[in-house]
């Protein structure tokens, strides 16, 4: 039997999924027809020519339809219609609507949309600009379209085999036979969805996914054209455009992580804004790659060489990059990384591999087919020229990604080392130590390359003279490093190598940039991007090595912390607990814990945190100000706090804090009973309540009133000594012959009040109070200081300027 | 040979040297009873919280101090002693993932990981009232 649901909206999932299947089918027709005209393009050229134009429609067809699933799906969510599963379980009513955006990246279906449609755009793009290498492009980018649109797709092949999913599936299709469904009007009890992510309610997650799908749409289109050139065996026409994707997609790429970086400082607590956890190296990773395609590819145009070692780094990169998605979105990593991100089954796990397994094939095949013939130079390069020293770091780079990647990837081999070994392998008991023990020596000697290699030149340099330079220049960089060292006490040899190598970064690239180049920005690109990466290994380096925790708690036991080293000791005591308006001290600062608030508009608690700082000598107050650490207090269905940091930002340093756990009053007991009349007094500690008679209007939200009702409240006020502090109504109300009492409470002190029952006879009531000591209100709060953190972003907004400077000089 | 065959050699064996010793590095997942054998050195424990024991975090006392029972993969019950603050949501948990090393009879632990059943279960629909 069908049953007939009531209020039901079908023609947006209808119409959405209808925009899918299109996708695909014309996605897969556009692939057929670009094949074709490459195919038909030396014997028959007006046919190739249909078969092109065929495929330009099928393309812009795709696109099409998937602008249109992207707003069939903004349609659902923003009406609320919870009759489908992806509106009712990625948003709520009560959700603000700047976030409606950021429901569809939370889901896995809306993910892959956004990434299809970057891919689109830019596919748009690259059908008008790649002239002879058309249609081998599109042939490729149609054939990812494709495969992007069959994870939408949500078809079943038998009962067990899935293939995709559907973000316009509806609620009672996916939890089919739950009981609630029987009934043809269960719309009408679904009356708000599940709400996004607390995490995900911040202004960095409406920006960073998209910034970062641009950036894994961009990293196509260097492998499309790769492996265009590889397929036409046309080594010079690929060469500018994709120089000029490379650069595009290394700014927008770098810009996508570093948000991200930005998101996990501002809104997550896990403490920075790195943590080399397998979610963010799983995108550094084809960057790096990509980076090192760029430089290749760039010693290939001015020298002819490199040119195997380029075409590998951009095919690896995009491999790379679903390969990341593998790794984020299966649950494969499950165990090993904080990200809030749930595996959709062994369906997609399975989707992704064989999405893999087909990209690998052309990437091999391709290199194969064009092996033998790919040009080489016999010859060999100069000692001092510009392109082996490019060449030495990039292959650096690629062996940086490849230790982050085996590291990352324990979840993924380790079921085969136990299976040889025996051992059961996890990650690195401290990640954070065993990536900075090895990644830091990549990072000296890029810094040191980005610096040197602008001052040689391709094929043969003068070497006195780029010496000269180079030696004036470190001269000052070791000066500033010293200075900087001493300043800061960087003690560590590595450290302080790497302190200096930043340093020579930077001061290099400026010299090179005003002495040599003369500032004419044409030309600074490369300069710019290079201080820039400069500048932000300058700020990691100081912002991680002098990180300090100011709230290590001095009080309680201590506990025996196996290594003696101090600085670990400290770190993992580093809660401390603030007392209602008791000072604590943190580092040079004193906090002052004041209380909570909450507000109708907004779903989160604010915990005000007064922060002052004493002048040592003179005993006076030299500055003030006010922290307001925010949390999501019990969100939906889960109990504690889900808290968000707020910072101090200083132009050197910022002080960074969150809640860790804070006071629950004790509902149980300790209740007193007082009958009294208008006008009587219930007196407490510190002060009294007048019951000041009964009100019949009501005006609570906790109270919604229902036909039949009876309603009452008692109407308190609160004295202490001095003044009116405060009011309280407790309701009493009679709902189908049963009493019911609402309990009204003074937070700022501590009173809770119910009004147990009413005597119509006497004229009183019945009473019931507590007051507990608003001194018992804490909370526990982490406090770390970053030395010159903005010395990072800053060194990636200007490694990015440099990029796009580059790309404007390439553009024109 | 050429240069850059050369330094690409040494740079690979390089690589090569780091990878091999960066597996010393790697922790291994242990059981209570293996992890005992080594007291003191850091291991990866998989387990469940024991709900019938008691879990104990009083800020007030130490903030840094929060205690628990495990279970492990082999059905032995531990003492656990996290140097923090209660993760939120533990007693939702469905498996926990331990850092840490034992000292004497307790798992010294450094750092939990949890999951979590997903918050999108059925009995956990939101459903009001008609009206």
């Amino acid at each position: 039997m069908d049953t007939q649901f009531i209020g039901e909206h079908l023609w947006p999932g209808k119409l959405g999924h209808l925009f899918v299947i299109t996708t695909f089918v014309s996605a897969l027709f556009s692939t057929f027809s670009y094949w074709r005209a490459v195919q038909t393009e030396q014997s028959d050229a007006y046919n190739s020519r249909s078969w092109q134009i065929l495929a330009r429609n099928g393309f812009i067809l795709q696109t099409a339809s998937i602008v249109g699933i992207f707003f069939a799906l903004y349609y659902i969510i923003a009406n609320h219609l919870f009759e489908y599963h992806y509106a009712w379980e990625h948003s709520s009513l009560a959700l603000r609507s700047k976030y409606l955006l950021s429901c569809f990246w939370e889901g896995s279906e809306g993910s892959f949309m956004l990434w299809t449609l970057w891919n689109s755009i830019l596919g748009l793009i690259v059908m008008n600009t790649a002239k002879t290498l058309e249609t081998r492009t599109m042939t490729i980018i149609s054939f990812v379209q494709a495969c992007l649109a069959t994870m939408l797709l949500g078809f079943y092949f038998g009962p067990d085999i899935k293939v995709g999913s559907t973000p316009f599936m509806l609620l009672r299709d996916q939890m089919q036979g739950a009981p609630i469904f029987s009934s043809p009007n269960y719309l009408s009890f679904v009356k708000d969805g599940n709400g996004l992510n607390p995490l995900l309610q911040n202004y960095w997650m409406v920006i960073h996914p998209p910034v970062l799908f641009l950036g894994f749409a961009t990293t196509l289109m260097p492998f499309a054209y790769s492996v265009a050139a590889l397929w036409k065996g046309d080594y010079e026409s690929f060469v500018k455009p994709t120089i000029r994707w490379s650069l595009f997609s290394g700014a927008v790429l770098g810009t996508g992580i570093m948000m991200g970086g930005a998101w996990a400082y501002e809104s997550l607590n896990f403490g920075g804004y790195w943590a080399w956890d397998p979610v963010e190296n799983a995108s550094l990773v084809p960057w790096l790659t990509l980076v090192a395609g760029l430089h290749t590819l760039l010693v290939y145009k001015a020298t002819k060489r490199s040119l195997v070692v380029t075409f590998i780094l951009f095919l690896l990169t995009y491999l790379l990059v679903w390969y990341s998605t593998f790794l984020t979105r299966t649950g494969v990593l499950g165990k090993t990384s904080v990200h809030a991100f749930t595996g959709e089954g062994s369906a997609l796990y399975w989707h992704l591999i064989v999405v893999l397994g087909l990209l690998l094939i052309i990437c091999i095949g391709s290199l194969l087919k064009r092996w033998k013939q790919i040009p080489r130079v016999k010859t060999e390069e100069a000692t001092s020229s510009r392109e082996f020293w490019m060449f030495i770091g990039s292959v650096v780079l690629l062996l940086s990604a490849i230790q982050i990647s085996i590291t990352t990837s324990i979840p993924v081999w380790s079921p085969l080392a136990k299976w040889i070994t025996g051992k059961d392998v996890a990650p690195p008991v401290d990640p954070m130590a065993h990536y900075n023990n090895i990644q830091v020596w990549v990072a000296i000697i890029i810094a040191l390359l980005s610096a040197t290699i602008l001052y040689l030149k391709f094929k043969q340099s003068d070497t006195k003279k780029a010496l000269k330079r180079m030696g004036i220049t470190a001269a000052i960089a070791a000066v500033l490093a010293l200075f900087i060292g001493i300043t800061q006490q960087i003690k560590a040899w590595q450290y302080a190598t790497l302190l200096f190598s930043t340093s020579y970064a930077i001061v290099a690239n400026i010299y090179y940039a005003i002495a040599i180049q003369k500032g004419k920005l044409k030309q600074l690109g490369p300069s710019v991007a290079h201080l820039g990466f400069g500048m932000l290994l300058l700020g990691i380096l100081l912002s991680s090595y002098n990180k300090q925790v100011i709230s290590v708690n001095t009080l309680g036991v201590v506990i025996p912390f196996g290594k003696s080293d101090a600085e670990n000791a400290k770190e993992s005591r580093d809660n401390v607990v603030l007392f209602h308006d008791a000072k604590v001290a943190l580092g040079d600062y004193y906090a002052i814990y004041r209380g909570d608030s909450t507000s109708s508009s907004d779903p989160r608690t604010f915990f005000r945190v007064d922060y002052e700082r004493i002048d040592s000598a003179t005993k006076k107050v030299k500055e003030q100000f006010t922290l307001y650490p925010d949390a999501f207090v019990n969100p939906k269905g889960q109990t504690g706090l889900v808290s968000s940091p707020a910072s101090k930002h200083y132009w050197d340093k910022d002080i960074f804090t969150y809640v860790t756990s804070y006071y629950v009053p004790k509902d149980k007991g300790e209740f007193k009973e007082h009958t009294v009349h208008q006008g009587d007094s219930i007196f407490l500690g510190q002060g009294y309540l007048i019951f000041k008679g009964f009100n019949r209007e009501i005006n609570d939200p906790r109270y919604v009133p229902q036909e039949g009702d009876i309603a009452v409240t008692a109407d308190l006020a609160y004295y202490d000594t001095k003044e009116q502090k405060g009011e309280l109504r407790p309701i009493y109300y009679i709902h189908d012959k049963y009493d019911n009492q609402i309990t009204d409470t003074l937070k700022s002190e501590g009173i809770m009040a119910r009004l147990e029952k009413i005597l119509p006879e006497q004229q009183a009531a019945v009473i019931q109070v507590k007051q507990e000591n608003p001194k018992d209100d804490y909370i526990v709060l982490k406090a770390l200081l970053f030395p010159y953190i903005n010395l990072v972003w800053l060194g990636v907004i200007v490694m990015v300027i440099g990029f796009l400077i580059s790309l404007r000089n390439r553009l024109a | 040979m050429k240069k850059t065959h050369i330094v690409l050699l040494v740079l690979v064996a390089a690589a090569v040297c780091v990878i091999v010793s960066m597996f010393g590095d790697f922790s291994t997942y242990e059981t209570f009873a293996s992890a005992a054998k080594q007291p003191g050195k850091a291991f990866h424990v998989i387990g469940y919280l024991d709900k019938d024991k008691s879990m104990d975090y009083d800020p007030v006392k130490d903030p840094n101090h929060f205690t628990f029972y495990a279970k492990d993969k082999s059905g032995n019950i531990n003492k656990v002693i996290f140097n923090g603050e209660k993760p939120r949501d533990i007693e939702r948990s469905e498996q926990i993932v331990m850092k840490g090393y034992i000292d004497g009879d307790a798992f010294h632990c450094t750092g939990i990981q949890m999951k979590c059943p997903s918050k999108y279960k059925k009995d956990q629909m939101v459903v009001g009232n008609a009206s």
